[in-house]
């Protein structure tokens, strides 16, 4: 269903993102993984759009997304990594906004954005600021704007940041869930537990090249550790997480 | 280690301490505001202050002319008394000082109280509650200080250098500048405590949900009341001067008018009804002092102590809402998903969002300013007449025009905008439909504002022709105001970054006072010809077709050219390539 082909990305000269590749079916969970500043970021704005590759291409359904951005946005749901809102909104007006941009029709549109809000346990503050809300509110504000228009394929970048634990568990089997309705799935996230339970396939990047990609099993069998973990700290990781944190107990202790 | 360096390691030494620190984190809260890092426009210190210096520092050099001795010799002025000559331009600038520094207040006013971070930040910290109380009153006072002497410091000069320059007594020069710079410093300080005052007064009688609602308006109230004491440098000199004469008792109510009293009292020169007003500066600047302190002191505890309850209370709501305007409006002349949703959010952040309502406001009451001054002038003493004077017919002109012009420059001013990836990943960037919608939000606003306002006034003083002519000819001067306004616009408002400065910046101001004058007072004297001659009325007509057939090609001619929507607004590159395949992101 979507295909990157050879992503690169230069910030002035410096690459940010260098052909990164990789195809996401229909009813696949596609998690991305990799350390601060390896390209995670940069690769989704690519793939939603929001940002042009210096070279390489995105393809959903064989067709370059650049070519009708309108019509792959339409069948596309993004939930960014800041939940960067319009503070003097409710959020009922926010998503009504967002719902009539995707072109929803008015009844129906009041009708699923209520239902979202309650079911998300949003509704006694819906016609509140969203400056007021948590940070845990406003992601499922975000949430249910990516999921108003029942997209094809969604693209989660840390979707889980701030949300309490109920919530968490909820966005957990909904996304599984989604995968089983044959949604693409791309969740970028550093929560690699969520990203064990959660994917079939993973897309792990470091210093912005693909140094691993496949589904989760394999991945995990050709590095020969049984936890993801283990798996992306032999990967990625230079340092020695048990090193480190005797390193920093030392130089607290120290007079 | 040379005795500089040694100051300086100690100077480094001292604001490295917890007080100093925790006035400088104050000061920095008042001066970049609470949400320091969010907003899109934020200046600099150093700027700041250039731009507070410069009206006062400016409106002295003009007065140069004014009291140089060649000049009054070449106007045959040859007993000229400086000190009555400069009544009416110190007037101006105890208003100047006053405004300005009020303007200053208004602008810290969010800020004032410590904050959600502060608390969060603070409050876990080992420091006394107390203390950081101090540490806030401390930043207030050290910037109300900077802020006024920066303020009033050119004119304190230049005024007086200008009045005495022709004068033989230095003493008299240094007199004059000592009691002028006392007297604006005083007024500067009583404005800037009387809007302190208001923010504590408002916080301790309101419950603070109420105080956040109704907060916005009364600061565009406050400015407007700023705007309009600016309007009465040019009546009120007249009034003082009339003061031995007939007593006038607006005088007692305007500020101002209290501090010129005082400044003629300490110059010696004031008779019982202006030392009358010179004692009421004194008292009001004294009670104002004491207000604002109990108020502070009050409410601070009130806000700060209680802040994590207030964070953790349930949101309030917000105001009425307003579905079903919405969805006339969508039957009506909203056709389009785009235009739908773009007015939804154009509106609410016009109406929310503070630095958006202040800036439109503000130009609201602008009009409201220049109309009354209109309004008083063309009844000053006289009676109605059968047809109304080109003056009365300008008033809704005016007011039309500050407002769509208000509407228009607040569009260029983001909000928010990391928060505008919505529209950027939603919305197709060749829709050619902003300049509509931005019409549609003004038309929404303006005309019935004004001709429900004007409409009723005109029948009810003028009968029915004179009401349904003047209100045809303000609509369709305001449809075509808007249309000229907004030829070219490629922007949903306020989610594009700042125009960048432009080189034509200059001409696109001096063109929005030349459209004042041709928008009001030209239009009203074309009108009130028209009236009176059948034949000026068919000359109206054809300069209005002709001002529409004008903008209605150069729109076409934009539309040709391409109007995408656009997001950041980038000066035109000096070269360009030719999309010869006509595609377009």
């Amino acid at each position: 269903m979507l295909q990157a082909i050879e992503l690169t990305k230069h910030y002035a000269s410096i690459p940010a993102v260098q052909n990164v590749t990789f195809s996401l079916e229909g009813g696949q969970i596609l998690g991305c993984l990799g350390p601060n500043g390896s390209g995670k970021s940069t690769t989704v704005k690519m793939i939603t759009g929001l940002l042009k590759p210096s070279r390489g291409r995105v393809l959903f359904r064989g067709e370059d997304i650049r070519t009708d951005l309108v019509s792959y946005r339409k069948r596309l749901g993004y939930v960014p990594e800041e939940p960067n809102l319009y503070p003097y909104m409710s959020g009922r007006e926010y998503l009504e906004m967002v719902g009539i941009l995707r072109g929803i029709p008015q009844p129906q549109l009041g009708k699923k954005v209520d239902n979202l809000l309650a079911l998300l346990s949003l509704y006694p503050s819906r016609h509140s600021a969203m400056a007021s809300y948590s940070k845990g509110m406003r992601q499922r504000v975000l949430l249910i704007a990516s999921l108003l228009d029942n997209p094809e394929v969604l693209i989660f970048d840390e979707p889980l940041s701030g949300l309490d634990v109920s919530s968490t568990l909820v966005l957990k089997n909904l996304i599984r869930a989604l995968g089983q309705q044959g949604k693409a799935v791309f969740y970028c996230s550093h929560v690699l537990e969520v990203v064990e339970q959660v994917c079939s396939h993973l897309l792990i990047l470091r210093q912005g090249v693909v140094i691993a990609c496949g589904s989760t099993g394999d991945i995990q069998k050709r590095i020969g550790h049984s936890s993801l973990e283990r798996t992306f700290h032999h990967l990625v990781e230079d340092v020695d997480p048990h090193s480190v944190t005797r390193e920093i107990i030392d130089v607290i202790r120290a007079a | 280690m040379t005795r500089g360096t040694s100051l300086a390691a100690k100077w480094d030494a001292y604001v490295s301490r917890p007080f100093p620190l925790l006035v400088r984190l104050s000061m920095n809260r008042i001066f970049h505001g609470s949400n320091a890092g969010e907003e899109e426009l934020n200046i600099s210190m150093g700027l700041l202050l250039a731009l507070l210096a410069i009206p006062g520092g400016f409106a002295s050099l003009l007065l140069f002319d004014k009291y140089g001795s060649f000049l009054q010799w070449l106007r045959g002025q040859t007993k000229f008394d400086p000190l009555a000559a400069a009544m009416p331009d110190e007037y101006f600038f105890i208003v100047l000082s006053m405004v300005v520094t009020g303007g200053v207040a208004l602008w810290w006013w969010d800020s004032i109280f410590p904050d959600r971070r502060d608390f969060v930040n603070l409050v876990s910290l080992p420091i006394a509650t107390s203390r950081i109380f101090l540490a806030n009153s401390v930043g207030i006072v050290i910037l109300t200080c900077l802020c006024v002497i920066d303020v009033n410091a050119a004119s304190s000069i230049l005024f007086p250098a200008s009045v005495g320059g022709a004068q033989p007594a230095f003493l008299f020069v240094i007199q004059f500048a000592g009691v002028h710079a006392l007297v604006v410093t005083l007024a500067s300080i009583f404005s800037f405590l009387a809007v302190f005052a208001s923010t504590g007064l408002l916080m301790l009688l309101l419950p603070y949900t109420l105080f956040r609602r109704i907060s916005l308006y009364v600061r565009t109230l406050i400015a407007i009341m700023l705007l309009a004491a600016l309007s009465t440098s040019f009546t009120v000199p007249r009034m003082i001067l009339d003061l031995p004469r007939s007593s006038h008792p607006l005088l007692r109510f305007l500020p101002p008018a209290w501090f010129l009293g005082f400044c003629q009292l300490l110059r010696g020169r004031a008779d019982p009804s202006l030392a009358e007003l010179g004692h009421v500066a004194i008292f009001a600047l004294v009670a104002t002092g004491v207000l604002a302190l109990v108020a502070y002191a009050v409410s601070y505890h009130r806000c700060f102590v209680s802040l994590l309850e207030l964070a953790d209370a349930p949101p309030g709501r917000l105001g009425v809402p307003t579905s079903w305007i919405f969805s006339l409006l969508d039957r009506l002349m909203l056709h389009t998903p785009f235009q739908r949703a773009g007015y939804r959010f154009v509106i609410k952040t016009l109406f929310r969002n503070d630095a958006h309502a202040l800036a439109a406001g503000g130009f609201c009451g602008l009009g409201i300013v220049v109309a009354s001054r209109t309004l008083f002038s063309a009844f000053n003493g006289k009676g109605l007449t059968p047809l109304p004077s080109a003056e009365v017919l300008s008033i809704p002109l005016i007011l039309g025009y500050c407002l769509v012009v208000g509407i228009r420059f607040v569009f260029d001013v983001p909000a928010h905008l990391q928060g505008n990836w919505i529209f950027r990943l939603l919305l197709d960037r060749s829709i050619e439909e902003s300049a509509s919608l931005a019409r549609r939000v003004v038309f929404c606003f303006a005309v019935p504002c004004i001709v429900l306002f004007a409409f009723p006034i005109y029948l009810h003083y003028w009968g029915w022709t004179i009401a349904l002519v003047h209100t045809s000819v303000v609509m369709i001067w305001l449809v075509l105001l808007t249309d000229v306004l907004f030829v070219g616009f490629r922007k949903l408002p306020f989610t594009c970054t700042y125009p960048v400065f432009q080189h034509s910046a200059v001409a696109v101001a001096m063109a929005y006072v030349f459209g004042y004058f041709a928008f009001t007072a030209i239009t009203s004297e074309l009108e009130l010809d028209a009236f009176s001659r059948p034949v000026m009325g068919m000359a109206f007509l054809v300069i209005s077709l002709g001002v529409w057939y004008t903008v209605h090609r150069v729109r076409r001619l934009f539309t040709e050219v391409g109007e995408h929507l656009i997001f950041e607004d980038k000066p035109a590159a000096a070269f360009q390539l030719l999309d010869l395949n006509g595609r377009r992101e």
